[in-house]
């Protein structure tokens, strides 16, 4: 038997399957169910951490700066994320407000400080304090991390204003695009490799 | 391994490898950028943000936070951040975020309103913030000192500092239906308007400021005149109706013309903020100028009636002035009801009269005592005020100052004020006092006694004439008929058959008869001077024969 460490189980089927080494542009996929096992992650544990301190700029970049503004006719409005949030618990459902939040707001940010926490601390090849609750913190978080759709939405309104009213995209609209971007790419399922560190 | 030992080149072993502590991966640079570019953002944004200030509005209408902005020409330099009521709760204070580039909008005398729509009779301005909201509009002040405090205004300012042109200041007695925004007309033409007004200081005027366009602004001299255009004008003269207006605006809301008169020598271009009169009406601002006014009272014994407020007053035929006050009064002594009768005369109407008058006993005219005194000799000589009937059928009166050298002298005090002049009765009224009296003396004639008399006298008369009738009248009848007699006589004697007559044709034709022979003589002693002494010589000449026989 091979220690866990060697071993990988297809997500989609349990099938268990011993790790391989990937070189660029290969994945191994699982024979029972065609699912992707393993994708080759050409980012060193430095790298992750960098980009994730780059995330975390765009993530104050997207908060603080507005992500579009509208004017029409010399009447003018523009909103970050945030007091996108704000209008939204002004209106009738204010529980939309908080599961905006959540999703666009908290949780990256949480994401992104476990990341660091824990990327900082495998950069030494070590096992960061509390590991495991981060570990598994970041999986949990995974799907509430909804930056992307906040993108598409953002963006949707951006073509369908861009009719009607003067739209201007902002600092904040760039900074979000970058962002879900970024968060795709280090916040994924491969993650799991800093299991491996002793 | 030493090198001495042996010749043999050394054999190749592994170099020790240095492992970097921290090694320095260039994907680190994606982060940094990252940060560069978000320091970037914050330090352009602190280098944006210019001073804070706290503008005092009455009330909050149209200020929003984080979204009202401060404009300039529509040029947006700030927003307001925050809208909260003043510490009394009297006022609205809202916070201005400026920008850098407004900085001098920090000036001790910048002005800031609240643009919102208007509607006024000028015309409708901030049509645009129905949609995009109100916002504060700013004005840069000139001043050097900073201030971040600042009262909002809640009109905006007519006239924007920017703005080329002059500001000058016109006094007058009331506002009349000027307002703000009211335009200034020359010949016609809007270039200026009102900017401000206020009551002066004592409360007995108004100043209205107004501003004049450039380049027109040059056309305003120091002899300029200004003139309420308000409203119509209607005249009814000897030439018929007329009828007078600026402009239609301007009877709505009222306006100002100016004009400099036609004979306006050395003039110069008027400076800023000077100060002018504002006439009534143009005839009123063209006049010459008014000068000093000079307040004066009479005191009538007679009734007024027909002298209203605003009649003119007349020195000689000139107009100098009106009637400000006509009241009645009580004589304690007297027991009378005399009418007091205010009246302003200015003295410097009298032009060229006036001129020569001062300088000729070189008086001040701002000198109230000396006035006085001119006056008092002028009342010696005989000045008195007349009530006179200016319309025959309408009974206007009107107030002449004449001369009238036969009038009672009157004791004048220098020392009242405002100075009495001393007033005789009207011409009308000269007529009815000259019939009264005499009326009166009619009245006082003996007339029964000289009835009487006449009527004692008549009776003698008609006695006499009885007596002549009875006496007289026969003796002279009488004598009449021996005058008829005599003269029929007389007839007689020269009629052509009368012997007296013939007796007169022969005397003569004798006395003919003589002269002729008379004349022969004289003839013949011419000729025959000798004859005297001789006498007449035999042989004379038939001639002779026809004298008388001689010898």
């Amino acid at each position: 038997m091979s220690t866990p460490e060697q071993l990988i189980i297809c997500e989609h089927c349990d099938c268990v399957y011993q790790k391989a080494l990937l070189a660029k542009h290969q994945k191994t996929v699982c024979t029972r169910c065609g699912g992707v096992l393993q994708r080759h992650n050409g980012l060193t544990v430095e790298q992750r951490l960098a980009l994730s301190f780059t995330a975390a700029v765009l993530w104050l970049f997207a908060n603080f700066y507005p992500v579009m503004s509208i004017s029409l006719q010399g009447l003018k409005n523009s909103a970050t994320l945030w007091d996108s949030v704000l209008a939204l618990s002004q209106g009738p459902i204010t529980f939309m407000a908080m599961v905006a939040a959540i999703s666009i707001i908290i949780a990256p940010a949480f994401q992104l400080l476990l990341l660091i926490w824990v990327l900082g601390f495998a950069l030494t090849a070590r096992r960061s304090p509390a590991f495991k609750l981060c570990m598994r913190w970041l999986e949990t978080l995974r799907p509430w991390s909804m930056l992307e759709v906040c993108l598409l939405g953002a963006m949707v309104a951006v073509f369908k204003l861009a009719g009607m009213l003067d739209v201007l995209p902002g600092i904040g609209l760039l900074a979000l695009a970058v962002l879900s971007l970024l968060m795709i790419r280090i916040a994924g399922r491969d993650i799991r490799d800093l299991w491996d560190m002793p | 391994m030493t090198p001495s030992s042996n010749d043999r080149p050394p054999i190749p072993g592994p170099a020790p490898v240095k492992t970097r502590r921290f090694g320095f991966s260039l994907v680190w640079i994606v982060p940094i950028v990252a940060v560069l570019v978000g320091l970037s953002l914050v330090v352009h944004n602190l280098m944006q943000e210019g001073p804070t200030i706290t503008l005092t509005f009455k009330t909050g209408a149209g200020l929003a936070a984080n979204k009202t902005e401060v404009r300039y020409r529509n040029v947006v330099i700030g927003h307001v951040t925050e809208v909260a009521l003043s510490d009394d709760q009297k006022n609205v204070n809202a916070t201005v975020k400026l920008d850098k580039q407004a900085e001098s909008f920090t000036r001790e005398d910048s002005k800031f309103w609240v643009v919102r729509p208007r509607i006024g009779a000028g015309g409708v301005s901030g049509i645009d913030t129905l949609l995009s909201g109100d916002y504060i509009g700013a004005d840069i002040g000139q001043s050097s000192t900073r201030v971040k405090h600042f009262i909002g205004l809640e009109n905006p300012p007519a006239i924007t500092y920017g703005e080329p042109g002059k500001h000058f200041t016109l006094h007058t007695q009331d506002l009349g239906s000027l307002d703000i925004g009211s335009p200034v007309y020359y010949r016609k033409i809007p270039v200026g308007q009102v900017v401000a007004y206020a009551l002066d200081q004592e409360g007995k005027g108004v100043d209205v400021e107004i501003f004049i366009h450039a380049p027109n602004d040059a056309f305003v001299s120091a002899n300029t005149r200004f003139w309420n255009a308000s409203g119509i004008d209607v005249e009814v003269g000897a030439n018929g109706f007329a009828l007078k207006t600026e402009s239609l605006s301007s009877i709505l809301v009222g306006g100002i013309a100016f004009r400099a008169p036609d004979y306006n020598p050395n003039d110069t271009a008027a400076s800023e903020n000077q100060r002018f009169e504002l006439f009534a009406d143009q005839a009123g601002a063209l006049a010459p100028p008014a000068g000093k006014a000079q307040y004066l009272a009479l005191r009538f014994d007679q009734a007024m009636r027909g002298l209203k407020v605003g009649a003119p007053v007349e020195f000689l035929g000139v107009e100098i002035g009106r009637v400000v006050a006509v009241n009645l009064d009580y004589d304690e002594v007297k027991r009378s009801f005399p009418v007091n009768v205010g009246i302003v005369i200015y003295p410097q109407r009298l032009g060229r009269a006036h001129e020569k008058m001062i300088k000729a006993l070189q008086h001040d005219p701002n000198d109230e005592a000396s006035a006085a005194k001119l006056i008092g000799t002028f009342i010696d000589n005989g000045l008195r005020a007349q009530a006179r009937s200016g319309n025959l059928l309408t009974g206007q009166l009107y107030i002449a100052l004449d001369f009238f050298p036969k009038a009672e002298k009157v004791a004048f005090d220098p020392t009242a004020r405002p100075v009495v002049i001393p007033t005789i009765p009207g011409s009308l009224e000269l007529l009815q006092e000259q019939l009264q009296t005499m009326v009166d003396k009619l009245n006082r004639l003996p007339l029964e006694r000289i009835a009487g008399n006449l009527d004692a006298n008549l009776v003698e008369l008609r006695k006499g004439l009885t007596q002549f009738n009875a006496r007289t009248l026969p003796g002279v009848q009488n004598t009449l008929a021996e005058v008829s007699n005599t003269l029929k006589s007389a007839n007689s004697t020269l009629a052509e058959d009368s012997p007296q007559r013939e007796q007169l044709t022969q005397t003569l034709d004798e006395l003919g008869r003589m002269s002729r022979s008379l004349r022969e003589l004289a003839d013949y002693l011419g000729r025959n001077p000798e004859s005297l002494i001789r006498g007449r010589p035999d042989n004379a000449g038939p001639m002779d024969l026809q004298g008388p026989p001689r010898k």
